[in-house]
């Protein structure tokens, strides 16, 4: 356990069908999903068109409402001052409260994908030899060119300028782990005593082909695209067969408790214990039994000062891959035993999606509001009679509880596995 | 709640790949010759053949499966098999902390490109339908960090980075944590040079590199154990800060300099050795009358890797050889984005050597 208490005092979230973190967490109340079919994917003729994604009305929304417009930027970099100004604003921060000494910048993100459209521009400079003719795209209209510029660290550079962060910043690429580590990463620096303030989270959009396809390829995604949208994603449930690609953006305001009583901020919780292990097992596969969840969990247990018995429940990573989430289970099984069957349990991929990197940040956004409300969200397309582990306390509607401690879970593919623990105030 | 006195954490071993060769001392040896790049010959590049994997090591898929940024990398690091082989601690408490930028955006998106040119008609989904799902994971930094972990049976923490320069201070500094609070008993700290590809023309655009590029790796076996080598190199203070260019950069670091100093109640001129670029201006305002030395001259500007690569050759410098008594070294990084890194090492002769 570290030193020092580390509070939420604000938060910000967009994901498919909700521009806010109150739409998010309402709509779920009202068991509704965010998956639907992909415009793009349908005009792409892909096998299954399902996705979690950020639509036109959205993006323009988003662009409506920033402070200072981005220009320049790609999405990602739109996307993440949006929830950057949700989370602030929500903290009741302006723009320059980051702009001090012990501040922090803690974003999670993957690899920028370009669209085939992207790749179409630049294979049309080929030159004699076959080599992209870099004098010639040059002189094409740097909007179009700019993907093949741009970097996984575009919006944490840009929103390290635009908030003028005072100490450190950093961009953490961990697969669908990065969310809540960069979570983690925040939660150590103020609770060591190396920063007051942080911003943390992570963005993410991988709906677009090429996520698709390198998914697709691994026979990581629902197999079952004749299914509706909304009920391909099952974690839990027998028929599981693959996730549903999502995106998205959360992010959250971390704070020592000295810095937040200072200011007389109000605390939304607290993060209460972290952990990140390495697997070390094949990339795209856990160990089967589950062990190597169970330590992660049991390492953020620890981390929290708390036992099993003190924790009401437990976000799961819960992606309705056949392999994550009997590993999951198994894990459930190892780390909570007698308790499991009183464990309130929630997977919100059934409902929003994976949006990899954003999924960790979005579910700890969920997990508090669970808390403030003493909800267990529902798992969408659950059913206990085609249940793989009926004795799990898994719910399709939504149940009225009491909680006051969550653990959330994310497992990235290369063996990242990562927990944190989050508390009332 | 009083914290624990923090563990002492020492540079048990360390692995290079770069221009010079893979052994440190080929940085004090003559310099290799950098050429053009190929799609911009204005930008020079000291470049690295692309190694071919130790088979006892690494699957041997994974040799056509990984660009070539991550194959250097995995080269680099099996040479410190041995080293994390003889560590007394158990597996889960062997860390993994990596620094993986990637400059060109999505590397699998340039050999679409090259397929489109040499089937213009094919269609992308045929292209990626008939990609290895291995290399589909390059699209995630990871998959190169579980290579890593599977071969040198690494399940204790770990943290992955992506932002240029300064991923490998990053890297090393939740290294150093994790061995300081006690979360594990030796961290590998890896990082790669990024693959120097067309985006670097594309992102250099505006403000092309004054000095040559280069491609590598370097690694870093830290310890709460000492080596057993003639010099017992132990971190005495890490500290990263973020100052982008515009009046208070220097004020910035200048603090954060005298904050790592401190730690050890030392000045400037106690140094034994300053490592950092000597060309860069805020470097050389925050460090007056201090010799500058890089290894830069015999690897190129290695990005990410740059730092690990530094801290090797500081280590390693012939300055030490005739020493007698313990010094400090202190290690300065900073990126054009504004991140910088300072690294103080204590470096004391062990008996067994005197």
């Amino acid at each position: 356990m570290l030193a020092r208490e580390v509070h939420v005092t604000g938060y910000g979230l967009v994901a498919p069908m909700a521009l806010n973190a109150q739409a998010l967490f309402t709509r779920l109340c009202e068991e509704q999903s965010c998956i639907r079919a992909h415009p793009l994917f349908v005009e792409l003729g892909f096998a299954n068109t399902a996705a979690g994604y950020l639509d036109s009305q959205q993006w323009q929304a988003i662009y409506a409402a920033l402070e200072q417009p981005c220009g320049g930027q790609p999405r990602q970099a739109a996307l993440a001052q949006y929830v950057a100004e949700q989370a602030l604003q929500h903290a009741q921060f302006d723009r320059q409260s980051l702009a001090k000494p012990r501040s922090g910048l803690f974003i999670g993100a993957n690899k920028y994908c370009a669209s085939a459209q992207e790749l179409d521009v630049v294979s049309q400079y080929f030159d004699a030899h076959g080599r992209v003719d870099l004098d010639a795209y040059l002189d094409h209209p740097s909007s179009q060119r700019e993907p093949f510029a741009w970097r996984v660290d575009q919006q944490t550079q840009h929103l390290a300028d635009y908030l003028g962060v005072g100490q450190h910043i950093a961009t953490h690429a961990d697969a669908c782990a990065a969310g809540t580590m960069a979570i983690g990463s925040a939660y150590r620096a103020i609770a060591d005593g190396h920063l007051d303030i942080a911003l943390c989270g992570a963005t993410e959009l991988m709906a677009n082909e090429l996520p698709y396809y390198m998914f697709s390829s691994l026979g990581a995604l629902c197999a079952k695209g004749d299914w509706p949208a909304d009920t391909q994603s099952r974690p839990f449930m027998r028929d599981r067969c693959g996730f549903v690609l999502s995106e998205g953006a959360a992010m959250l305001v971390l704070e020592s408790r000295e810095h937040a009583e200072r200011r007389q901020a109000v605390s939304l919780g607290r993060v209460l214990g972290y952990a990140n292990l390495c697997e070390a097992e094949k990339m795209t596969s856990s160990s089967r039994d589950g062990s190597k969840y169970a330590l992660c969990m049991q390492a953020a247990l620890a981390d929290a000062g708390l036992t099993p018995g003190e924790i009401d429940q437990v976000n799961l990573h819960g992606t309705s891959t056949a392999v994550n989430d009997s590993c999951e289970a198994l894990a459930l099984e190892q780390v909570f035993a007698d308790h499991l069957a009183q464990l309130q349990l929630t997977a919100n991929k059934s409902a929003v999606g994976h949006s990899l990197a954003g999924s960790g940040a979005i579910e700890a956004v969920l997990s508090l509001q669970s808390i403030a409300h003493g909800v267990q969200l529902p798992t969408l397309n659950y059913h206990a009679d085609g249940a793989q582990y009926p004795h799990l306390n898994l719910h399709a509607q939504v149940q009225t509880q009491t909680v006051n401690t969550v653990l959330s879970n994310s497992f990235g593919f290369g063996g990242i596995n990562s927990a944190i623990v989050l508390g009332r105030a | 709640m009083t914290q624990p006195a923090p563990r002492a954490v020492y540079l048990q071993a360390s692995s290079l790949l770069n221009a010079a060769g893979n052994s440190v001392d080929a940085l004090f040896g003559p310099a290799p010759t950098p050429s053009p790049l190929a799609f911009a010959n204005q930008i020079t590049a000291f470049h690295v053949e692309t190694p071919a994997l130790e088979r006892r090591l690494y699957d041997r898929k994974i040799q056509r499966s990984v660009e070539d940024q991550g194959l250097r990398l995995l080269d680099c690091v099996a040479r410190l098999a041995p080293a994390v082989q003889a560590l007394p601690s158990a597996p889960e408490r062997l860390a993994l902390c990596a620094a993986l930028p990637e400059v060109d955006a999505p590397s699998p998106c340039w050999d679409a490109i090259a397929a489109l040119g040499e089937n213009p008609d094919a269609l992308l989904a045929s292209l990626f339908n008939n990609t290895p799902p291995l290399h589909a994971l390059t699209l995630l930094n990871s998959s190169v960090m579980s290579y890593v972990a599977e071969a040198l049976a690494c399940h204790g923490p770990m943290a992955g980075y992506c932002a240029q320069e300064s991923a490998a201070f990053d890297a090393l500094y939740e290294a150093w944590q994790l061995l300081r609070e006690d979360r594990a008993d030796s961290a590998l700290v890896i990082s790669s040079s990024p693959n120097l590809t067309p985006a670097v023309y594309l992102r250099e655009e505006a403000q092309p590199p004054l000095t040559p590029l280069g491609e590598g790796a370097a690694a870093l076996l830290l310890s709460q154990q000492p080596s057993a080598d003639a010099w017992q190199i132990s971190v005495q203070h890490c500290v990263r800060a973020y100052c982008p260019v515009g009046a208070d950069a220097l004020a910035i670091a200048q603090e954060r300099l005298t904050a790592c100093l401190s730690q050890a109640h030392l000045q400037l001129s106690d140094l034994a050795l300053v490592v950092a670029d000597p060309s860069d201006p805020l470097l050389q305002a925050l460090l007056p009358g201090c010799r500058l030395h890089s290894s830069r001259s015999h690897t190129g500007d290695l990005g990410a890797s740059s730092p690990l690569t530094d801290i090797a050759y500081a280590c390693a410098h012939p300055s030490h050889t005739a020493a007698q008594q313990a010094r400090y070294v202190l290690l300065c990084s900073h990126s054009r984005q504004g991140h910088l890194g300072l690294l103080l090492l204590h470096l004391s002769p062990q008996e067994a050597h005197a």
